[in-house]
């Protein structure tokens, strides 16, 4: 060391390149006010740019930029017939969503039928390390799994709202009076089983929704991106009104009347945030100094290559009650964050919501 | 289907491996198998450090992206623990054969699911745990885990140990959290819809399961005496401890 030059110094992207441990350390360490590489504060997120309805053949879609990484999700709805279902099982017309909760434990339909299906594509070139031509990475896969779990317990898409019924009563109401005369004689020696199940409302069909992401560019953090354009895009969801018709028999969308937006239930948002250990070596446990260690929020790519343990908080405050629920909670990869942090960071979590909600 | 009580587990099982173990516990039977350090593919390799390789391989079919989700997070967690940096440039990989699964007998099972599996987790970090054990990879701890789910009921909750599928459907939230032997927490994955103050129920809940006896150290000795014929042992941490006690001895018995 004291043989160098101390003239010696390098341009800050050669040093980034060069050692980029020492590199961000050196802002981090910094006595007066610890600033990371990207300058901001270990506890400042990168503000979210969402747009949605930008595109035009998806029943809904949201654009979000956070810093550099950029995520398109697009929302396209397809009809299932139920007759298309294999192992399906008839759903009775429930009145209040109490009675459904009741009746409803262990049907979950979205997840039997898979009515939800992400999909999430790390576009080439993204980052340096998407090459052509590959099969989806272990990345691409994890999230969305992650956000395929996620979708299905936060129950943000409400069952109700993607089923097509068929109401035999309405339309005959609806209709003239010869129509129902017809109707009745074809069916001379029908008994009251068979009454019932001509006015019974049926469930003829589902409304898949595909839930295509694609990342244009990434900068670390794909998950709270991914998960923020997956719940804009969904808001945004235009579903048009289908019903059954019983002469086609199919499921016919009416063109006329304006498309009804699908109902969303809470407003869950992620966070993530990475841990970065003083020593880049150092052994686990607490038999050595103590490692000094930041919490960076919202990391970048070039952080999130010197990190190894990442938290993931989920978190909804819409809530009337004004209680914090959690939706999820995925920690890894190290021991730095333990109970109180895991407490303290709910706390940043809520911060990051109440930024993402407004820009909702 | 009945399900034992008791954890039950055996080292070595498989002769080619370095190292096996099967585990079975709720339900669920898991075989490892671990080689290395052995020699590292170049996309692996890595200059300062040993490449952990977990794969999951589930009861039937071809694994899919739960699979790798579930192996992404046992490897970060296992690369955490082993020595990495005793073995530069190599690779210990780590192999998870799921044999059996609880059925849910009130739907019908999928055969290919998305969504996330907490429930199995506990076994396969246990299974691997012991299998790393067997093979001699140098660890700084060993680490446990245990799956807790928070099931409503009239008016009140209650926190279950290792769920059935039919208590995980009706739960409200699920959490898996692995401790280290030190008793830090090392990993911590929950879904559902819970707060700060049931998270908080669940850690201490899960701590108990894990390494009761790591926070009560007094009373050690005392267990270690006890528990080897009666009853199942206080903790995973001890019931790992016996398992290996009870392989070293089968195996000096000749001396």
């Amino acid at each position: 060391m004291a043989a160098s030059p101390p003239t010696l110094s390098f341009p800050r992207p050669t040093f980034a390149k060069l050692s980029p441990h020492p590199y961000l350390l050196a802002g981090l360490a910094a006595p007066d006010s610890a600033s990371r590489s990207n300058g901001r504060a270990p506890h400042e997120a990168r503000p979210i740019h969402i747009h949605t309805s930008s595109l035009s053949h998806a029943h809904g879609s949201a654009l979000v930029r956070s810093g550099d990484t950029t995520v398109v999700c697009g929302v396209r709805g397809e009809i299932l017939p139920v007759t298309s279902i294999p192992q399906y099982r008839p759903t009775t017309s429930y009145n209040t969503a109490e009675e459904e909760r009741s009746a409803g434990l262990g049907r979950g339909e979205l997840r039997d039928y898979d009515l939800l299906v992400p999909n999430i594509e790390l576009a080439t070139g993204c980052a340096p390390q998407f090459l052509p031509g590959v099969p989806p990475t272990t990345l691409a896969q994890t999230l969305s799994t992650r956000v395929y779990s996620l979708l299905h317990s936060c129950k943000i898409v409400d069952p109700a709202a993607v089923r097509i019924w068929y109401h035999p009563s309405k339309v005959l109401s609806a209709g003239d009076e010869d129509e129902k005369v017809d109707d009745d004689d074809d069916n001379d020696g029908d008994n009251g089983d068979e009454e019932e199940r001509r006015t019974k409302p049926q469930l003829m069909a589902y409304w898949v929704l595909y839930i295509d992401l694609l990342f244009v560019s990434l900068d670390g953090n794909p998950f709270d991106a991914a998960w923020a354009a997956v719940l804009a895009a969904l808001r945004d969801t235009k579903l048009p009104e289908a019903r059954w018709d019983p002469d086609l028999e199919t499921v016919v969308c009416e063109s006329k009347k304006a498309p009804m937006a699908l109902q969303i239930t809470g407003v869950p948002v992620a966070c993530t945030a990475a841990v970065f250990l003083e020593k880049e070596h150092a052994e686990l446990g607490g038999k050595q100094k103590k490692n000094r260690h930041w919490i960076l929020l919202d990391p970048d790519r070039l952080e999130a290559e010197l990190c190894q343990e990442v938290v993931t908080v989920v978190v909804d405050c819409e809530d009337g009650s004004g209680e914090t629920r959690i939706k999820s909670i995925e920690k890894q990869g190290g021991t730095v964050i333990g109970r109180e942090l895991m407490r303290g960071f709910v706390g940043v979590a809520e911060q990051r919501w109440k930024e993402v909600r407004k820009m909702l | 289907m009945t399900v034992t009580a008791a954890p039950q587990a055996a080292l070595s099982v498989l002769p080619r491996a370095d190292g096996s173990a099967k585990y079975s516990h709720a339900g669920y039977t898991v075989t490892a198998s671990v080689n290395g350090p052995i020699e590292a593919q170049r996309r692996d390799e890595h200059a300062y450090e040993a490449h952990v390789d977990v794969i999951v391989r589930p009861a039937a079919g071809v694994g899919g992206t739960r699979e790798r989700h579930l192996e992404s997070i046992l490897q970060s967690s296992l690369t955490q623990i082993i020595l990495v940096k005793n073995f530069p440039r190599s690779l210990i990989q780590i192999v998870l054969q799921i044999e059996a699964t609880p059925e849910n007998d009130y739907v019908n099972t999928k055969l290919v699911q998305a969504s996330l599996n907490f429930s199995i987790m506990p076994a396969l970090f246990q299974t691997a745990i012991l299998a790393l054990l067997s093979a001699a990879v140098p660890m700084r701890a060993t680490a446990t885990a245990s799956v807790v789910a928070v099931v409503p009921e009239t008016k009140s909750k209650k926190l279950v140990v290792d769920p059935s599928p039919r208590e995980l459907e009706a739960a409200q939230s699920v959490h898996v959290l692995a401790f280290t032997s030190q008793g830090e927490l090392l990993l911590a994955e929950s879904e559902g819809d819970f707060t700060v103050e049931e998270w908080d129920e669940v850690y201490e809940t899960a701590e108990d399961v894990c390494c009761k006896s790591e926070t009560s150290k007094s009373d050690v000795d005392m267990m270690l005496d006890d528990d080897d014929d009666d009853a199942g042992p206080a903790d995973m941490h001890q019931f790992i401890r016996s398992t290996l006690e009870d392989k070293v001895a089968a195996d000096l018995h000749w001396k």
